[in-house]
């Protein structure tokens, strides 16, 4: 018995038309910043103001589906993506609108990343069948009605994206690496210091929501399941995420650990927030399973 | 008799404090934290109760955690103090040569050749980006001194210390608490041994959704009492806990209990019983038993003859089960709300009747006396890492050389050095930007 919010075809057509309309421009944002990357400078500031304009669509797919589902758009795999894919998007606008034309190549990166999570929302459920995205109206279950809902989706939106950034530049630092100061590519890309300071600071950022989406989720757990802390699957995966991101932090501050080594511990996080995300709903069993 | 002196050998200082060392060590730190991420991904793959009872709850895992805090003590204490005077008590005047030493150092061409004008210039500028001024005087002139995010230094003592509160207040809360689960229909009552208090249910209303599909809220109304006299009242639903004295009754479920009376047609002597989902009666002495299994609020029967409700409307109460003998499932049996039943028992004919239901709220009743400290350690945590990670602390110390007419600015900052750099950059410019105005 699952329950269901009746909506007009109409208003589902804008919905969708809508999505669509942003995972194009992503896409087409995606492809500028590659081709400012690939030494065409000239096409940066166009990427930018493509980015900006897929943002703002794909903030009116939020409106549509606020308006549609008489909540907010944060429950159910298909909602929560879309809004962990604003998020991102936001983070990274608004990282790139401090540091100006700097910080174009990141963009490179950063938008593939994008595309990469709107796949999992559209392609990838077509062909692993395990993965299933309704883009159902659903309604709100008891449980989920709490203003902690919203105060512990933002946080691990936020995390998430801060993470999503922090993994970018990862990818980043791996390329100027092999490629080498002197090549055309390495040339493109900031000096090696500098993007692990940026590397840094998006997974500082991340690590600060990843705590609290931790801690609000408990004290949500603590209100309505009875126990802030049940060992379940999705807890355990949040809190190992939070785990190799503390190794990573200290392996930074104290041991003045850099390089590749930090690198891997950053790519590693990244992995351990994808399971949570994707991994624990489709493969692991737990009473997240709404998630 | 010579005054002997304890042996303790330099060696055994040193091992003892090597060991000190160790316990409070990042090393320490990074490989515990491993070990538990490393573990607890293992855990997770398989079974979830199983899990929680042979890891989670192990010795060895409970162990690997207290290390951790131990860890965590131990650096807290022995960086108390270095940290405060860190933070708290810079050396504000440098002489030229540790200047030139500094992580960031850097000597600007100016052209005007006063000390005052050149230093009060640099101060200003230092102020306008958000910095803290001094200006102190030394043997070998004056050194502008500035710094910004100072607290920065104590986040991550503040993080380490709100951590350990948060495990603290965990310990004390599972050594001081309990668990139960408990539950009834209006007008029960039960006793919760743990917490020496007892639970009256006046209550129980259920509210169904405008769709009917969506399974229902239900509110209850509880009276608890110790010694017979009331401690508090409230109503329990979802998200709606009833708190009181670091107990917590919450509201985990809910349940129809149907009544239905029993009447052999031999004799017409009947008596009624209240069933539970899983609940059971004994109908005769060779042990032919009714057990319930469902209780369905608009029943149906799907395509597959899988019987199921439409929705939580109570249009077609049934309540369905099994007759049992000898151990044996024999048939279904599926009451319906006035509609007589007639069951062959070794004791003659049974007739069984569904009067009615009501609805009852499913408890669990906790005490946890160590929520308050898990909150404030979590208020601190988020500080703390705020502390950390928003306010990068940074020091700068200008001096003047009047023999090349440049200003020397050393600067200092344990995080986020490209950034400061650029930073430092800027305002260089804007430094010598402004001579000669
Ligand atoms: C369970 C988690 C943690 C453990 C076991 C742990 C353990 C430690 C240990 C043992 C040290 C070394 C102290 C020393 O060498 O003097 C350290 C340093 C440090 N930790 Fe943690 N830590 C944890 C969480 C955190 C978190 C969440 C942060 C926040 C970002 C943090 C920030 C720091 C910082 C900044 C230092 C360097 C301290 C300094 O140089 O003043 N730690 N940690």
């Amino acid at each position: 018995m699952a329950g269901y919010i009746p909506v007009s075809e109409t208003a589902v057509f804008w919905e969708n038309t809508f999505f669509s309309l942003a995972s194009a421009l992503y896409i087409l944002a995606m492809l500028f910043y590659l081709t400012h990357f690939s030494s065409k400078k000239q096409f940066g500031r166009f990427a930018a103001i493509v980015l900006r304009l897929a943002f703002l669509t794909h903030s009116v797919f939020l409106i549509l589906r606020t308006i549609n589902v008489q909540r907010v758009p944060f429950v159910g795999p298909y909602e929560f993506g879309n809004t962990f894919i604003w998020a991102t998007a936001l983070v990274y606008l608004w990282t790139e609108w401090r540091l100006k034309e700097k910080y174009y190549a990141v963009g490179a990166f950063l938008t593939p990343m994008i595309a990469l999570y709107i796949a999992y929302l559209t392609v990838v459920p077509r062909l692993i069948p395990i993965v299933r995205i309704s883009r159902a109206h659903q309604q709100l279950r008891p449980v989920l009605q709490s203003p902690w809902l919203k105060i512990h989706v933002s946080a691990s939106v936020l995390g998430y994206a801060g993470f999503t950034l922090a993994f970018a530049t990862a990818i980043m630092w791996l390329v100027k690496n092999k490629a080498g100061e002197k090549s055309a590519l390495g040339q493109a890309l900031p000096h090696k210091n500098t993007l692990e300071e940026y590397m840094y600071r998006a997974a500082a950022f991340g690590f600060l929501f990843q705590s609290i989406m931790i801690i609000t989720g408990a004290i949500w757990a603590d209100t309505s399941w009875g126990s802030y802390w049940r060992w379940d699957p999705k807890e355990m995966w949040a809190l190992i995420t939070w785990f190799v991101y503390a190794v990573y932090l200290h392996a930074r501050f104290t041991q003045g650990w850099t390089g590749l080594r930090t690198v891997a511990l950053v790519m590693v996080g990244w992995v351990a927030m994808v399971f949570t995300w994707v991994g624990v709903a489709w493969l692991l069993t737990g009473i997240h399973s709404f998630a | 008799m010579a005054q002997e002196k304890p042996e303790l050998p330099q060696n055994n200082i040193d091992t003892f404090s090597q060991l000190l060392r160790f316990l409070s060590s990042m090393q320490l730190g990074i490989i515990l934290l491993l070990a538990l991420a490393f573990i607890s991904i293992i855990a997770t793959l398989g079974e979830h109760e199983a899990a929680v009872q042979n890891v989670y709850r192990s010795w060895w895992y409970l162990g690997i955690m207290a290390f951790t805090a131990l860890n965590l003590l131990l650096c807290t204490l022995r960086r108390f103090r270095p940290i405060m005077r860190l933070a708290f008590q810079p050396q504000k005047n440098k002489t030229v040569t540790a200047i030139s030493k500094m992580q960031i150092f850097r000597s600007v061409d100016i052209d005007f050749d006063d000390e005052n004008n050149a230093l009060n210039t640099a101060k200003e500028v230092l102020q306008k980006n958000g910095y803290k001024t001094s200006m102190v005087a030394g043997t070998d002139g004056s050194t502008v001194f500035a710094e910004r995010g100072v607290w920065g230094y104590l986040g991550s003592l503040l993080t380490h210390a709100s951590l350990l509160i948060i495990l603290l207040g965990a310990m004390y809360g599972s050594l001081t608490g309990f668990e139960e689960r408990n539950g009834g229909i209006a007008g029960d009552r039960f006793t919760v041994e743990n917490g020496g208090f007892e639970v009256a249910i006046t209550a129980v209303r259920m509210e169904l959704e405008e769709d009917p599909t969506i399974r229902p809220r239900v509110f209850s109304d509880v009276i608890v009492l110790k010694d017979g006299q009331e401690v508090t009242s409230g109503t329990v639903s979802i998200n709606q806990p009833l708190r009181f004295a670091g107990n917590t009754i919450y509201h985990t479920s809910f349940s129809y209990v149907s009544d239905i009376t029993i009447t052999s047609l031999q004799d017409g002597k009947g008596y009624k019983v209240q069933l539970w989902d899983h609940g059971q009666v004994r109908l005769d002495h060779e042990g032919t038993i009714l057990h319930m299994m469902q209780f369905f609020p608009n029943f149906t029967m799907n395509q597959d003859g899988i019987p199921s409700s439409k929705n939580y409307l109570p249009e077609r109460p049934v309540h369905a089960g099994l007759l049992i003998k000898n151990g044996r499932a024999v048939r279904n049996v599926f009451l319906q709300l006035n509609k007589p039943e007639v069951i062959e028992t070794a004791e003659g004919e049974v007739e069984l009747l569904l009067t009615g239901f009501q609805h009852a709220a499913i408890y669990s009743i906790t005490r946890n006396l160590g929520r308050p400290i898990l909150f404030g350690g979590a208020v601190l945590l988020i500080i703390g890492l705020y502390l950390c990670f928003f306010l990068s602390p940074r020091r700068i110390w200008v001096k003047y050389d009047p023999e090349n007419a440049v200003l020397l600015i050393g600067g200092h900052s344990p995080r986020q050095k490209v950034f400061f750099a650029q930073e430092l950059e800027r305002m260089e410019k804007e430094i010598s930007g402004r001579e000669g105005e």
